[in-house]
């Protein structure tokens, strides 16, 4: 194939999104002093597009590997 | 392969410029500003039958999958319906789901991101040859062989006319 330089390469795997740190879930709580948001303790910031498209990475490789197992 | 035919229809320096300024449709604003978005629209466009049809007789032909993901992302910029920055981000993505559609479809693929075996051709084996001549040949030029001449001891002929004296 070709030997043509492809960023798609170079930005797929500097998605590192296996040591990604995962969101924290805090028990819900209805009381008006609760904490409103736990992203900013786990230290994920989901401003940042890069967060979200690696947060879609992660449910679509998760889907992949239910198919990869579905199949054997 | 060399044609009979010489081809003059590579662009002229300066062609792109030509056109007027905001008349293509990656020089107007993207109709998707955000990541978020282009996910969307990836996401919607890659959920249709037809196109999981395509890619996935595209994927079984031998095509890596970076390569078609980034064909797709520089497809859209060109249309004008993201900017390239959102392209780059959202690539990662559109080759993800896409190693999912054939994951799916249990096909065999490439990914694109396997270390490319260097391959040894013939004309790769003819240019180290040429290159090795090469520098035998200027190694020779700089460094001139020297003659080894062995220094024989003389030998005096011994006289053997009639006139020679005896030992």
């Amino acid at each position: 194939m070709s030997r043509q330089y492809n960023p798609a390469i170079d930005a797929y795997k500097n998605m590192d999104i296996e040591n990604m740190p995962a969101d924290k879930k805090e028990p819900a709580g209805t009381g008006l002093l609760m904490r409103k948001s736990s992203s900013e303790e786990s230290g994920l910031d989901v401003s940042n597009p890069l967060i979200r498209v690696a947060k879609n990475m992660q449910v679509i490789r998760q889907y992949r590997q239910e198919a990869k197992d579905a199949n054997g | 392969m060399l044609t009979d035919k010489v081809q003059f229809n590579a662009p002229i320096p300066g062609e792109s410029l030509t056109a007027e300024l905001g008349g293509r449709p990656w020089q107007t604003p993207p109709k998707l500003a955000t990541v978020d978005e282009a996910i969307d629209y990836y996401m919607e466009r890659m959920s249709s039958e037809d196109f999981m049809e395509q890619v996935v007789d595209v994927l079984e032909s031998g095509v890596p999958v970076a390569t078609i993901a980034n064909t797709l992302q520089l497809a859209s910029v060109m249309d004008g319906i993201h900017t390239v920055d959102v392209g780059t981000l959202v690539v990662p993505v559109i080759m993800e789901m896409m190693m999912l559609l054939a994951d799916s479809a249990d096909i065999e693929y490439k990914t694109g991101l396997e270390e490319e075996k260097e391959e040894i051709t013939d004309s790769k084996i003819a240019k180290a040859v040429s290159k090795y001549k090469k520098s035998v040949k200027e190694s020779d030029i700089a460094k001139p062989k020297e003659v080894e001449t062995k220094e024989e001891p003389e030998v005096e002929d011994e006289p053997a006319g009639l006139m020679a004296r005896r030992k």
